[in-house]
């Protein structure tokens, strides 16, 4: 199995001379099992490029599974830029968690209402399917073998273990840390007290995800934030490299991959980032890779 | 008055070598008087980047006031609202005004789907701590605003209409017609016209390549030469091609530009991102 980076970058698109090396575009990455197989994890605006590729590639209309983390705009951006979708007898099937709203359907075609975009969803010629996921209910897609993992964001997002090929990658994206803030479905102007249950919620949540990761070869984690701006904002729902560093030593795994730069991060800055946390992750014998756009890594064999 | 383009794409903000001269960014204008005093036009991504230049005078400190007008609200012309810093600090004092983007559904409503808590961690306009009135435009109807004078109406993108500004300070003008497609793409509305009228800049949609237009009528945009003929019949004193779509490369933007230029004696440039220009 191979990964490769369409969208890097977190919260919105950055164009300009200080993001052409690690890229501007947001969230989106894409699986590839070696007969083929094809899973899109996050629609942010990583995918047109992707979907740019994909249709000079396909021989006829395909089905393409889209795996959401959450419904963030980052995150679904790219979903009417994707040009497969406007190619009759294509098929989308979209994956994700159902938040603060009472359809799928609705969230999703939300983005492509009449006041936003100029198609709506329902007149895209591609037939569009919703999944709705549950943290910790399997799925099956072709080859793939994935697992939704609860994460800590605000009104919700999940992660996903990918197995496949005899090998497995997590996408861990976007999720703040277990120790602070434990976001729920309401707007938090900064960190509110921890209740007793809250704490046990985080704690559950966090045992569960590094549960999850156990035994994975490559876990790509939101390192939105450098230690001195998480201290800043907490309540933003994303973590730092260092508190990536954590989880990953504890589930034993050999690779990370920081993703979700902030926008702010230029390239000078993430070079720097990656120097760093690349000779921190050596100490703790974990592989530190910075994402950019059109990075693909191949996934190794399942560590035992 | 001064005008600078923060952003100048069209659709989708596009990252990478091939569009650094002109700029990935999507649609934002910032206009200042002699007076300093500020307008901008839409709030596409390139407002993220405005905003941090604000930040370091007095919106950093929560004094500062702004008037934004925007276009219409496709997401390319309001996703850097969430984004906008200024937002986020008490005191400062924010007017967005807007046409309803249709019958029945307001503007105001409109932004708080864009901030609803599925797409934003924001969960709604109330929570900007920054004062943020949003005021609903007629289009056709003149607006005073501190330094400024602007003058709108509807005109046709596609299957909705937005709103074109023309806007007067210190004695010159500026018209900013984005997002427009006239019915006879070379027989303007007279509404553009008037808006245009011996305008001293006329910011004009330029989505589409001429070559490329055939393939692509009906979809709300403008081939270069649209703005050429609303020039030429407004009197207008210079064209800035705007609005460029995602696959134009700096190369093809030069290529547009040059080919534009040859067809008419008004002066001719491409909108692009950088510094701030005399009107």
């Amino acid at each position: 199995m191979q990964i490769t980076f369409w969208g890097v970058r977190g919260s919105y698109p950055v164009p300009g001379a200080a993001t052409v090396r690690y890229g501007g575009q947001t969230s989106c990455v894409e699986a590839r099992a070696a007969n083929g197989d094809t899973l899109i994890v996050d629609a942010g605006t990583g995918m047109r490029a992707l979907g740019n590729k994909l249709s000079r590639e396909a021989r006829a209309p395909a089905h393409y599974h889209v795996l959401l983390s959450h419904v963030h705009w980052d995150h679904i951006q790219g979903l009417p830029f994707f040009s497969p979708a406007y190619v009759p007898g294509t098929k989308i099937s979209i994956y994700a968690l159902l938040t603060a709203a009472d359809e799928l359907h609705q969230v999703i075609g939300g983005i492509t209402r009449h006041e936003f975009f100029p198609m709506p969803l329902e007149a895209v010629p591609a037939v569009f399917e919703f999944h709705q996921v549950e943290p910790g209910v399997e799925l099956a897609i072709d080859g793939f073998h994935v697992t939704p993992i609860a994460l800590n964001h605000p009104f919700g997002s999940v992660g996903y273990r990918i197995d496949g090929d005899g090998s497995s990658w997590a996408y861990v994206s976007d999720t703040a840390p277990f120790n602070e803030v434990l976001h729920k479905q309401h707007f938090l102007p900064g960190p509110e007290p921890l209740s007793d249950d809250d704490k046990l919620a985080l704690s559950a949540m966090r045992e569960a995800l590094v549960r999850r990761l156990h035994g994975v070869d490559t876990v790509v984690y939101d390192t939105h934030f450098l230690p001195e701006e998480y201290a800043k904002f907490p309540h933003y729902g994303h973590s730092t490299p260092d508190q990536a560093l954590e989880i990953c030593a504890e589930a034993g795994i050999r690779r990370l991959v920081l993703y979700h730069h902030a926008p702010t991060h230029g390239d000078d800055q993430m070079d720097r980032i990656s120097a760093e946390y690349h000779a921190r992750g050596a100490r703790q014998h974990i592989d530190v890779v910075t994402s950019y756009e059109g990075m693909t890594l191949s996934i190794g064999p399942e560590a035992t | 008055m001064k005008v600078r383009f923060w952003g100048v794409r069209g659709s989708f903000a596009m990252s990478g070598r091939e569009f650094l001269r002109y700029g990935g960014n999507t649609t934002s204008v910032e206009l200042v008087t002699n007076a300093k005093q500020r307008l901008l036009i839409d709030l596409g991504t390139g407002a993220t980047e405005f905003a941090k230049q604000l930040m370091h005078h007095e919106f950093g400190k929560g004094a500062g006031t702004l008037p934004i007008l925007l276009s219409h609200t496709h997401l390319d012309h309001i996703q850097g609202l969430p984004f906008f810093t200024p937002f986020f600090i008490k005191g400062n004092q924010i007017r967005i005004l807007g046409a309803a983007p249709l019958s029945g559904i307001s503007l105001e409503a409109t932004l708080q789907n864009q901030l609803a808590p599925h797409y934003s961690p924001l969960n709604g306009l109330e929570n900007l701590a920054a004062g943020v009135s949003i005021e609903t435009i007629r289009p056709g109807e003149t607006i005073t605003l501190p330094g400024f004078e602007v003058v709108t109406a509807a005109v046709p993108h596609g299957s909705m209409w937005t709103t074109a500004y023309r806007i007067t300070a210190d004695g010159k003008t500026v018209a900013y017609l984005s997002d427009v497609e006239y019915p006879q793409i070379d027989d303007p509305l007279p509404e553009a016209l008037a808006l245009a009228h011996e305008a001293d800049l006329l910011i004009h949609d330029a989505m589409h390549a001429d070559h490329d237009y055939d393939m692509r009528r009906g979809w709300g945009h403008s081939p270069a030469r649209a703005g050429v003929v609303v020039a030429e019949r407004a009197g207008a004193k210079k064209l800035a091609l705007f609005h460029h779509s995602p696959d134009a490369t700096d190369d093809m933007i030069d290529q547009v530009v040059e080919r534009t230029a040859a067809r008419t004696s008004v002066p001719v440039i491409a909108a692009a991102e950088g510094n701030y220009l005399d009107v």
